[in-house]
C-alpha cells in the first residue's frame, strides 16, 4: 500500500518541478482553443448578404430557446433573416444550431471572453454576429 | 359490404371503397401523394403501392383499386419499401430541393416521405427543373420546379371549383402544369389548388416567408364573410392571423373556401382599425376613454327617450345579437332591425306565410346528390361560392340538371349542360309563376294537403309559359322543360340568395320560391330542399333571434326616414355602414345628419364619420360565440388573436350599455347562448357542448314546413329604358368589409361598371374608360369593364365600394334605368 502511495505522490511532485505546470497565467497568457471549441456564434457572410436563409431550423432546435429569427423577402425576392438575434445570457453553448443549419450559415468561434456589464449587451443582433 | 384482410386485420367496408380507404378505416397507414379524399381516384404517383395475395407478381396502387371479397393485402414489405423508395428517387431527380427557403417545408408530403423512406442518395441523375416561376401574382405563387405532377391542382379546379385553370402540357420529362397559353393566373382565386398541392409548387403568396408551419397556432373558427358558414382554421403568430390553414375535418365545406375566406382575412390586422373610442367634440371626432364615450352615448340615448332605433349588422354572433335585443328591450323600444330591413323579407314573410318556417329546409351536402337544381339569379355563385361548388359537383358527378333564372350570365350558366333562362331584368317572379303554371297545367304538381290551390290557379292564368316567354324573352320550351325536370326529379333543390343589393321583390321572390317548392314537393322531402341563403355570416342567426321590428316598431328603412324628419332622436348602429350599402343615400344622409348617432364598428366607415360616438369593436377573429349559417348550422367561433388597442368585443360593449341603462345582461357568451337557446324556436334543445366539429343543424337535416299554403304573387313589369343597371355582388367581395382586406382588393380594387361587348362597341368604350351613368335620382361614375356576361342594354355594378356612392341612384329597384355618358 505504501508503494502505491509513493507512486501517486511522485506524480504530484513531478508537476511541481519547473516546466511541468498546467496552469497558465490568464489573462497575461491565453491558450489556443481547440477547433471544436464552442464559443460565441458567428453568422457567415457572403459577398452580398448573410449566408443564413432564415429557415428557422436553429430557433426550432435550440433547447434554450434563445434564438429569434424573423424571415422576410429581400429586393431580389430571396428569403433572408430580417431579424437574427441570440440572447447569450440564455444560450447554453450546446452547438445544436450549428449542427441544424442546412447551409452552414452559423458557426461557433473560439471567443469565450463574453462578460459584460449590461443585460442588453448580451443581445447579439445580426450585425454583431456577422462581425464576430 | 365486403370483407378483406389488411396486414392480418380483418375488416368489413363498403363495396365502393378502395384499398386505401379500407386501410385507413382499419388504421393502417399507406403513404399517398396524388390521392385526396374529395377528388376522384387518379393513380398518378405510385407511392401507395401495396401487395395483394390474389394479384401476385405486381404491386397494386391502393388508391385506385376497389376492394373485393376475401382480398388479402400487405401494406408493407421489403419489396414495397424498395419500390416506394425508388419512386421517391425518381421524383427527386428533377426536383429542385430547396427546403430551407420553401414555405412548404415542415408540412411537405415529399419531404416527409423522403425522410420516412430514408432517401439520402439518389441512384439516378438528371437535370434539375429550371422553369420560370410566378411570383408576381399577389395571391398564388407558383414554382413548378417543385411540382410532382400529382394533378391535384388540375383536378380540384375542375372537379370542385368548376373553373379549369390548369392542365398538363408537354410530354415526358417536359410535362408540366400550366394555365391556358402558360399565362399568369386569372381565375376565382379561391386557392383550392393551394390547399391541395402536396408540395411547395403552389403556395399562398401573402404568406410568403412569413413563418414555418410548426410555429403557427391553429385555431378553428368560422369564416366571417358570408352565410355559407365555411369553417376556417387560423394560423396565428405574433397576434396576427398569418394565414388560413387547410382543414377538411371541420364543418361542411370539406376544406373548400372562396377568395374571401382564404385570402380576405387581412382586414383584421389592418392598421386602419379603430383602437380607441371617439366622441364628437366641437364638430370633430376625438379620441377619448371608454368611460367617457359610454357616458356620452348613454346621455345622448337617454335624452332621446323612447324615440330611438337600433340597427344591427348580420355579422354579429348569436350571443351578441341576443344582447342587441336585450338592449332594445332595456331602452324600451321596438325599433329594432338588421341588414337594411328589406332584403330578408323573403324568409321572414315569404316563407313564413307559406311554409310557416323562416329558414332553408335542407342542408348543403344533400345538394350534391340532387338530380335537378333551380338557381334563382346567376349571382348565387357570387354570394355563396362554396355552396356553388357543391352545385358544380352535383352537375359533374351526379349529372344534375341545372336551370338558372338569370338576368346575366355567370359561373352557373357556364356549367356543363346548364339551362339559362335569360330574362329581362327584374322578371324572376314572372318566370317562377310560369314554372308553377306549367306544373299545374301538365298535372305534374303535387297538391296533396296543400291550401290555396284554386286561388293560385286563378292568379296564374296570366302566367302561362307562352305569355311569360313573350314578356321576359325566355323560350317557352325551356321554361316547360325546367318545370318538368324539377317535378320529376327524385331529389331537387331551389336556391335563392338574399342580401342588401337584392332588395327588390324580396318578399315576393321568397313566396314564389315557396309556392314552387310546395308544388314540386321539394319542401320537407328528404334529399331535396329550398335554400334561402343570407348574404352575411349570421343572417340566419339574426332572423332566428328575431332582430326584427316589434309589432309597433319601425324597420330599418322607416327608422332612417323617421330619424330624418326628427321623429326619432337617436340611432344606434352596430356593424353596419348604411351610407355605403343601404339603398337610397339621401334618406340615410338625412337620418345620420339629424339624429344623435352612435356607431359601433371596426373601421371609421363613412357612416362612422358622421357619428357622435364611435365604439371600436372587434372582428370575428377576436371573439368567441356562434354563427348560424344559411342551412341552420350553428357553429362556434374561437378567439384567434387579441383585439388591437382598446377595442372591445360587441358583447362587452353591449353588456356595459345594458347595465348602464339598468338592465340585466348575461355575464359570458356561454351564459348568453344558454339564455338565447331557451327562448329561440328551434334552439331549445341545443347546448354549446352539442356543437361538435360539424356544428349542429337546428331543426335537423330536413326542416318540415309547418304549413303548406300557396300564396299568389303578382309578377313584375319590365323597366323601360334602353340601358338598365343591375346591382349585385362581386365574387371577390362580400359586404363592405372586404374592401379593407388585401386579398380581395388585389383582384378587384375599385368599383367598376360592367357592360357587354355589343354595348361597349355601340358606346365606343374599352376597358378602363370612365363612364358616367345618369339616372332619375342622380349619377355615378366608374371605370368600365367589358365582358361577355351581359345581354345588350344591361349594365352591372357591384355595391361594395363606398367611393362609388351607388346608392345615390340605387333605391332598392330591381333594375335602374340609366343613361350612359362616356367621360
Ligand atoms: S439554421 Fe442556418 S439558415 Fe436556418 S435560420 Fe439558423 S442560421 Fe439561418
Ligand atoms: S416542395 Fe417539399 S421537398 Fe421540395 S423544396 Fe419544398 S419542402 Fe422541400
Ligand atoms: S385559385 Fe381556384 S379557380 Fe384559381 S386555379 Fe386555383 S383552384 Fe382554380
Ligand atoms: S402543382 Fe402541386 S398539386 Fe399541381 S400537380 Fe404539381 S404537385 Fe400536384
Ligand atoms: S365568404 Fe362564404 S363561401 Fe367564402 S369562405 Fe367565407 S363562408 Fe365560405
Ligand atoms: S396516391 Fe395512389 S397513385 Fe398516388
Amino acid at each position: 500500500m505504501f508503494k502505491e502511495f509513493a507512486k501517486g505522490l511522485s506524480i504530484t511532485l513531478k508537476h511541481l518541478l519547473p516546466g511541468n505546470c498546467t496552469t497558465v497565467q490568464y489573462p497575461q497568457q491565453k491558450l489556443e482553443m481547440s477547433p471544436r471549441f464552442r464559443g460565441l456564434h458567428r453568422l457567415v457572410p457572403t459577398q452580398t448578404r448573410e449566408k443564413c436563409v432564415a429557415c428557422y431550423l436553429c430557433p426550432t432546435v435550440c433547447p434554450a430557446k434563445c434564438i429569434t429569427v424573423e424571415s422576410a423577402e429581400n429586393e431580389a425576392g430571396e428569403k433572408y433573416p430580417k431579424v437574427y438575434k441570440i440572447d447569450l445570457l440564455r444560450c447554453i453553448f450546446c452547438g445544436y444550431c450549428v449542427e441544424a443549419c442546412p447551409v452552414e450559415a452559423i458557426e461557433m468561434t473560439d471567443a469565450y471572453e463574453l462578460a459584460n456589464y449590461k443585460r442588453d449587451d448580451f443581445n447579439f443582433e445580426k450585425e454583431r454576429l456577422l462581425k464576430s | 359490404m365486403v370483407n378483406l384482410t389488411i396486414d392480418g386485420k380483418q375488416i368489413t367496408v363498403s363495396k365502393k371503397a378502395t384499398i386505401y380507404e379500407a386501410a385507413k378505416e382499419a388504421g393502417v397507414h399507406i403513404p399517398v401523394l396524388c390521392y385526396a379524399k374529395k377528388l376522384l381516384p387518379y393513380g398518378a404517383c405510385r407511392i401507395c403501392l401495396v401487395e395483394v395475395e390474389q394479384m401476385k407478381g405486381r404491386l397494386i396502387p391502393s388508391c385506385t383499386t376497389p376492394v373485393t371479397e376475401g382480398m388479402v393485402v400487405n401494406s408493407i414489405s421489403d419489396e414495397i419499401r424498395k419500390v416506394r423508395k425508388t419512386v421517391l428517387e425518381f421524383l427527386l431527380v428533377n426536383h429542385v430541393v430547396e427546403c430551407p427557403v420553401c414555405d412548404k417545408g415542415g408540412e411537405c408530403d415529399l419531404q416527409d416521405l423522403t425522410y420516412e423512406y430514408e432517401v439520402v442518395t439518389n441512384r439516378f441523375e438528371g437535370e434539375k427543373f429550371d422553369l420560370p416561376t410566378d411570383e408576381i401574382n399577389p395571391l398564388i405563387e407558383r414554382n413548378m420546379n417543385r411540382c410532382v405532377l400529382c394533378g391535384k391542382c388540375v383536378r380540384v379546379c375542375d372537379e370542385i371549383v368548376g373553373y379549369g385553370s390548369y392542365s398538363f402540357i408537354n410530354r415526358g420529362f417536359e410535362t408540366k402544369i400550366a394555365t391556358a397559353f402558360d399565362r399568369g393566373l386569372n381565375c376565382e382565386f379561391c386557392g383550392q389548388c393551394v390547399s391541395m398541392c402536396p408540395v411547395g409548387a403552389i403556395l399562398p403568396r401573402p404568406f410568403k416567408f412569413k413563418a414555418r408551419p410548426w410555429q403557427l397556432k391553429e385555431v378553428d373558427s368560422v369564416c366571417g364573410y358570408c352565410g355559407n358558414g365555411c369553417t376556417v382554421t387560423f394560423g396565428t403568430k405574433d397576434n396576427e392571423v398569418q394565414t388560413i390553414r387547410f382543414n377538411d375535418k371541420n364543418g361542411v365545406n370539406d376544406g373548400n373556401l372562396c377568395i374571401r375566406g382564404r385570402f380576405g382575412i387581412s382586414y383584421v390586422n389592418s392598421d386602419k382599425r379603430l383602437t380607441r373610442p371617439l366622441v364628437r367634440r366641437n364638430g370633430h371626432l376625438t379620441e377619448t376613454s371608454w368611460d367617457d364615450a359610454i357616458q356620452v352615448a348613454v346621455a345622448g340615448l337617454k335624452a332621446a327617450g323612447d324615440k330611438l332605433g337600433v340597427i344591427s349588422g348580420a355579422r354579429l354572433t348569436n350571443e351578441e345579437l341576443f344582447l342587441v335585443k336585450q338592449l332594445a328591450k332595456t331602452l324600451g323600444t321596438e325599433n329594432l332591425d338588421h341588414s337594411g330591413g328589406e332584403c330578408y323579407k323573403g324568409v321572414t314573410e315569404g316563407l313564413k306565410e307559406t311554409l310557416g318556417i323562416q329558414a332553408s329546409t335542407g342542408t348543403f351536402p344533400q345538394v350534391e346528390h340532387c338530380d335537378a337544381i333551380l338557381s334563382i339569379r346567376s349571382d348565387f355563385y357570387e354570394t355563396h361560392p362554396v355552396f356553388g361548388m357543391v352545385v358544380n359537383q352535383a352537375v359533374r358527378n351526379n349529372e344534375a340538371k341545372l336551370t338558372v333564372i338569370a338576368d346575366k350570365r355567370g359561373k352557373f350558366t357556364k356549367l356543363p349542360n346548364a339551362r339559362t333562362l335569360l330574362h329581362k331584368p327584374g322578371l324572376e317572379l314572372n318566370i317562377l309563376n310560369a314554372i308553377c303554371s306549367v306544373l299545374l297545367d301538365e298535372g305534374l304538381a303535387k297538391t296533396d294537403g296543400i291550401e290555396g290551390l284554386n286561388e293560385l290557379k286563378d292568379a296564374l292564368k296570366d302566367y302561362s309559359a307562352d305569355a311569360v316567354a313573350a314578356a321576359t324573352g325566355v323560350g317557352a320550351d325551356a321554361i316547360k322543360q325546367a318545370a318538368r325536370e324539377l317535378a320529376q326529379a327524385d331529389n331537387a333543390a331551389i336556391l335563392l340568395a338574399y342580401g342588401l343589393p337584392y332588395t327588390a321583390y324580396s318578399k315576393e321572390l321568397g313566396t314564389a320560391a315557396a309556392n314552387l317548392a310546395l308544388l314540386t314537393g321539394i319542401a320537407g322531402r328528404p334529399g331535396s330542399g329550398l335554400y334561402l341563403c343570407g348574404e352575411k355570416a349570421n343572417s340566419q342567426g339574426a332572423v332566428d333571434l328575431s332582430i326584427l321590428p316589434g309589432e309597433k316598431g319601425l324597420g330599418a328603412q322607416q327608422m332612417l326616414a323617421a330619424a330624418g324628419t326628427g321623429e326619432l332622436k337617436a340611432l344606434y348602429l352596430i356593424g353596419e355602414d348604411p351610407l355605403t350599402s343601404y339603398p337610397d343615400r339621401a334618406l340615410v344622409e338625412k337620418a345620420l345628419e339629424a339624429s344623435f348617432l352612435v356607431v359601433q364598428d371596426l373601421f371609421l366607415s363613412p357612416t362612422a364619420q358622421k357619428a357622435d360616438v364611435v365604439f371600436p369593436a372587434t372582428s370575428f377573429a377576436e371573439k368567441d360565440g356562434t354563427f348560424t349559417n344559411a342551412e341552420r348550422r350553428i357553429q362556434r367561433l374561437r378567439v384567434g388573436i387579441t383585439p388591437p388597442g382598446e377595442a372591445r368585443t360587441d358583447f362587452a360593449i353591449l353588456q356595459q350599455l345594458i347595465q348602464e341603462f339598468g338592465g340585466q345582461a348575461p355575464a359570458t357568451s356561454a351564459e348568453a347562448f344558454a339564455a338565447l337557446a331557451a327562448e329561440t324556436p328551434g334552439y331549445e334543445m341545443v347546448s354549446l357542448e352539442m356543437l361538435g366539429p360539424q356544428g349542429y343543424v337546428w331543426g335537423g337535416d330536413i326542416l318540415q314546413p309547418e304549413s303548406k299554403k300557396l300564396l299568389p304573387v303578382a309578377g313584375a313589369v319590365a323597366v323601360d329604358g334602353d340601358y338598365q343597371l343591375l346591382v349585385g355582388s362581386s365574387l371577390y367581395h362580400s359586404g363592405t368589409v372586404s374592401t379593407g382586406a388585401k386579398g380581395p382588393m388585389a383582384v378587384v380594387s375599385e368599383p367598376y361598371i360592367e357592360l357587354g361587348r355589343e354595348d361597349a362597341a355601340a358606346l365606343k368604350l374599352v376597358d378602363g374608360d370612365l363612364l358616367k351613368l345618369k339616372a332619375a335620382a342622380g349619377e355615378i361614375q366608374a371605370k368600365v369593364k367589358v365582358d361577355r356576361r351581359l345581354p345588350k342594354g344591361v349594365l352591372f355594378t357591384p355595391y361594395h365600394f363606398s367611393q362609388l356612392e351607388l346608392n345615390r341612384i340605387y333605391r332598392g329597384q330591381a333594375a335602374i334605368a340609366v343613361e350612359p355618358v362616356k367621360q
